[in-house]
């Protein structure tokens, strides 16, 4: 009997050698010339697609002896897939980062490299927008799109609600979404199963009540008893209470298929959604003629009168990406440095892709509604990362889910304020 | 030994982790770096004050409780009514147990389809003229658990119909006759005779079911996230939620271990004092 | 006790056509759906959106052409079929060799160690990803179809050993007297008797292993990265975001990813009943 066991085992053992041997011959880079960029990026869909085909082409035609092997994952994915990469031992070498908490709490466990010098020849040329990027006034990860949050709404219809122009302040916001209820139009568009489009509002609200610096130390002290926090809500709750959104909006997905959010604007079934600066690559995707939808105009989120804010702060944040500790460099900072390159940037402006950071190159931007959000975000005063990537993980998912609560009818504003409160007191 | 293999498969790839995850319980970690902040219980205390794991829980025991007290007499009642001679019962058999092969990803991208505002659902009802029956299935925080539960019935109930069809073939003919000769009625005999034979299958198919409903997730999931707002939040989404979404690893696995204990406390008490009069005697027949 | 059916069906006095009436209506109910996703592939997205409920007006065949022609497709489909086989095979030898003395042979400890083997229905896979996935790592199995199959097939055995414990009880002990006469010693006897004689359940574990692979998200979203490598649910669920606008070719992809599934159902299903009530009564 002992045979068998003996075979068992030599069968495991066998197998497990096969695998090692099978795998390790794979990843065998080689000699010191040629080297590897495994690069995870989430654009699966839309122009970013064959924009990224072409980066990594022309970057390995420039560095003949560096490879890039670009793995495209789905967004969701990503979640669940980086933490568990960057806990072993061969993480991927450049991968997306949203900047803020999350790179912060990245830094702390040492699993990204510090870029500062061999960005300082050229981080000046992105201007203001490196510093979401940063931890303790290091460079540990490099933005190549940011834009700002806003509204993206049919001309038409608010033309046939008979709304002159876009609402500056909130008392017109609300005056406008009266109009458009009056006239049988769905005022607003949300996405509220994601969570994360509940959020804006929110988010905007604070941004829009609370001093810039109540906002910014928040994200330090993660202290919310000033009362702007839940001034916020009140807010909110009066705009909710006006019942402004679709049938079902708490079921509705923010970007997928066509009776997403984003698909019920795109196809004249809303007035207007609060969304940041993908929208009009998303909606293009959802309409039958795969085109933006011609009555598409964006305004910014209306100040709110007699606030402690500076009027023109806005709610923004982008996509960047980030070397792992482990990874190659200079190769991975020279990637990074390419992704930045005038020639790339203004590529990301001019397919829609994104809003290019590198200060030259807003021209590029194409599309009318685009080129207004580029201005807005580099004329704004203050530009607030939104809450659930400025803060830890943690504690921005548990600001995402009281918010979402309040949306359900199930949190009041100082329930909001005290859930997010005691998620960060757990820290 | 036999026993090598599969000894040696289970523990490496199923108990060594497992091990693994109730050691990161009792740690605050969020998966990035070292595993430094020991917390001892704090995790598991936390979790039981959380009303948000509490509603959780209680999401599980409702749909045990609907489980049983539907899905049974349903499946029953159609195997009986089936288990005659009839045209198409083989048939029958490969249609009911269809959705069972289906991957509960794929059962919830089709109903996600079918449960529009003005989707297939909703066309058909109109079309029947029961328009205001219309609701918004999984928008309406006091409906979507139960939209779920239907989805879900809809999955696993032709298991359960085959089940107890096969289980009644093993009930023999003359239990019957000689019930019959006894002066005993259909409602009788099914009742005295039936149900106690049958036994043996419903009590595995309500275990099954029961450790099926406590670790429910991907149809959940997928079709609404546990939401919205946590209104149809199952104890395994809310463990995948805390994991993944808020990078609670620690947590989320204490979560995962606290899903194993009542799991394993039901299956102990289940065995002990539901099955045993089942598990008695080593011998039995082999069914065709 | 011959192994013919022992049964034909109750000869209850009930009318025949009620239950004609309930076979009918749960049949539609069971088949629309899964009917509306094999048909919405016939349509195209801006059909289904103006009709919901309509049949394909014009029968459109494009969205079914595309994935068949997609390389992806095929190459995530034999992904998936080695993995299903590597596991089943894996899973129904060693379980089976397992369940012999966990059925047949007296020994200290013997109920104590099916206990523990059926622990591991208790615990749901997403609890063990972490570690697991770092355990993978260490062994070299990542990115591997085998690092897929062997955890597939550790998770597999606690529902299949249980299956074939009773059958494998049930077989007399005069056979294996009568082995023993022979010469046969234990490995012939599990060889030449017990393995033919325990065939519809073995048949039965195979088909729910092999549906369990096949279905299986998790494991191969953890340990699989390279898209080269996937297995068909990850390739639904990537193929779903990719085209997250055109329903209609959601819908194809859905059903020729459940077409594998349901023919070896139907190739299969007579032998899971079998096995199904055997199990039951142990």
């Amino acid at each position: 009997m002992k045979i068998w066991k003996l075979l068992g085992l030599a069968a495991l053992v066998t197998a497990a050698a096969t695998a090692l041997l099978t795998t390790t011959t794979a990843s065998a880079g080689g000699k010191e010339q040629s080297q590897t960029l495994v690069w995870w990026h989430n654009v699966t869909q839309g122009p970013g697609v064959k924009l990224y085909k072409d980066i990594a082409a022309e970057f390995q035609k420039q560095h003949p002896g560096i490879t890039i092997k670009a793995v495209p994952l789905q967004n969701e994915q990503f979640k669940t897939k980086i933490p568990i990469a960057l806990q072993s031992d061969s993480p991927p070498d450049v991968f997306q980062s949203w900047g803020g908490g999350g790179l912060v709490d990245q830094q702390k466990a040492g699993k990204v490299a510090d870029l500062t010098k061999y960005v300082k020849p050229w981080i000046k040329s992105i201007g203001g927008t490196a510093a979401g990027w940063q931890v303790n006034g290091k460079q540990y990860a490099v933005p190549y799109s940011v834009g700002v949050v806003g509204f993206w709404y049919n001309k038409q219809l608010f033309k046939q609600a008979g709304i002159a122009s876009a609402p500056k302040t909130w008392p017109q916001f609300l005056a406008a979404v009266a109009k458009l209820k009056q006239a049988g139009i769905t005022p607003i568009a949300i996405g509220s199963k994601d969570e994360w489009p509940d959020a804006f509002y929110w988010d905007y609200l604070a941004t829009k009540l609370c001093s810039k610096p109540v906002m910014q130390s928040s994200a330090v002290t993660y202290n919310f008893g000033n009362p702007c926090w839940t001034r916020a809500g009140d807010y909110l709750q009066r705009l909710l209470d006006a019942g402004p959104f679709q049938n079902g909006f708490l079921a509705t997905p923010a970007q997928q298929g066509a009776s997403s959010s984003a698909g019920l604007v795109a196809n004249g079934k809303a007035a207007m959604e609060l969304q940041g600066h993908w929208n009009p690559g998303v909606m293009q995707a959802l309409t039958p003629e795969n085109k933006v939808p011609s009555f598409l105009g964006w305004f910014p989120f209306p100040n709110v009168p007699g606030s402690k804010a500076i009027p023109g702060s806005l709610l923004g944040g982008g996509d960047g990406y980030a070397c792992s500790w482990k990874a190659p460099q200079p190769a991975c900072a020279q990637f990074l440095a390419y992704i930045d390159s005038p020639s790339v940037q203004r590529r990301v402006g001019s397919t829609g892709f994104g809003l290019p950071v590198r200060r030259g190159t807003e021209n590029s931007v194409k599309d009318p509604n685009l080129r207004t959000v580029l201005k807005f975000r580099s004329t704004s005063p203050f530009i607030q990362l939104y809450l659930d990537q400025a803060y830890s993980a943690e504690i921005g998912q548990a600001l995402n889910g009281a918010i979402a609560k309040q949306f359900a009818g199930k949190a009041t504003p100082a329930q909001v304020v005290a859930e997010i409160q005691s998620a960060a007191k757990r820290k | 030994m036999f026993l090598a293999p599969a000894v040696a498969l289970y523990v490496i790839f199923l108990i060594v982790p497992v091990v693994q995850a109730v050691r990161y319980s009792t740690y605050d970690w969020n998966g990035l770096g070292a595993l430094s902040d020991f917390v001892g219980l704090d995790n598991y205390r936390e979790a039981f004050g959380d009303p948000a794991f509490r509603q959780a829980m209680e999401h599980n025991g409702i749909l045990v409780a609907l489980s049983l007290v539907f899905q049974l007499p349903l499946a029953l009642g159609v195997a009986l009514l089936l288990d005659r001679r009839m045209r198409g019962r083989g048939l029958l058999r490969v249609i009911f147990f269809a959705p069972y092969v289906l991957s509960e990803a794929i059962t919830a991208v089709i109903f996600l389809q079918l449960l529009q505002p003005d989707g297939l659902v909703d066309e058909v009802l109109r079309g029947m003229g029961l328009g205001a029956l219309v609701q918004l299935w999984l928008a309406d925080l006091n409906l979507v658990f139960y939209t779920l539960f239907v989805v879900i019935t809809w999955k696993y109930i032709g298991f359960a119909i085959i089940l107890f069809l096969a289980g009644l073939q093993g009930v023999p003919d003359e239990l019957h006759e000689a019930a019959a000769m006894d002066g005993a009625s259909s409602w009788q005999s099914l009742r005295l005779v039936t149900l106690p034979l049958l036994g043996p299958t419903i009590r595995i198919w309500a275990f099954l079911t029961i450790i099926g409903s406590i670790q429910l997730f991907d149809i959940v999931w997928i079709m609404t996230l546990g939401g919205p707002a946590g209104a149809s939040s199952t104890m395994a989404t809310y463990m995948v939620d805390q994991g993944v979404n808020s990078y609670r690893i620690g947590y989320a696995t204490s979560v995962a271990v606290i899903l194993f204990a009542v799991c394993f406390v039901f299956s102990i008490l289940y065995q002990l004092f539901v099955l045993r009069r089942d598990v008695r005697g080593g011998t039995t027949r082999m069914a065709g | 006790m011959s192994r013919a059916q022992s049964r034909a069906g109750s000869t209850a006095p009930f009318a025949n056509v009620p239950v004609y009436v309930v076979a009918l209506l749960l049949t539609v109910i069971v088949l629309v759906p899964i009917g509306f996703v094999v048909l919405g592939g016939f349509r195209t997205t801006g059909q289904i959106a103006a009709d919901p409920v309509g049949l394909p007006d014009p029968w459109v065949r494009h969205n079914y052409v595309s994935v068949l022609t997609s390389s992806a497709f095929w190459r995530q489909l034999g992904n998936s079929m080695i993995v299903a086989a590597i596991a089943t095979g894996l899973v129904v030898s060693v379980s089976a060799m397992a369940a012999y003395p966990l059925s047949r042979m007296q020994f200290r400890g013997r109920e104590a160690l099916f206990v523990f083997f059926t622990f591991g229905l208790l615990f749901p896979v997403a609890v063990a990803a972490l570690p697991l996935y770092l355990l993978l790592r260490q062994l070299g199995l990542l990115e591997s179809l085998l690092g897929v199959a062997l955890p597939e097939a550790a998770f597999a055995i606690p529902i299949t050993i249980i299956i074939l414990r009773p059958f494998m009880r049930a077989i007399p002990a005069e056979l294996e007297d009568a082995a023993a006469m022979d010469g046969c010693g234990r490995f012939g006897f599990f060889l030449l008797v017990l393995v033919p004689l325990s065939q519809p359940a073995l048949v039965t574990v195979t088909i729910l292993s092999v549906i369990t692979s096949w279905n299986n998200f998790i494991l191969p979203l953890l340990v699989l990265t390279d898209p080269s490598k996937w297995t068909l649910p990850l390739g639904v669920a990537q193929y779903s975001s990719e085209h997250s606008a055109d329903t209609a070719a959601i819908l194809a992809f859905t059903t020729l990813s459940m077409v594998p599934a349901l023919l070896f159902f139907l190739a299969a299903q007579r032998r899971i009943v079998g096995g199904l009530s055997g199990a039951v009564k142990g």
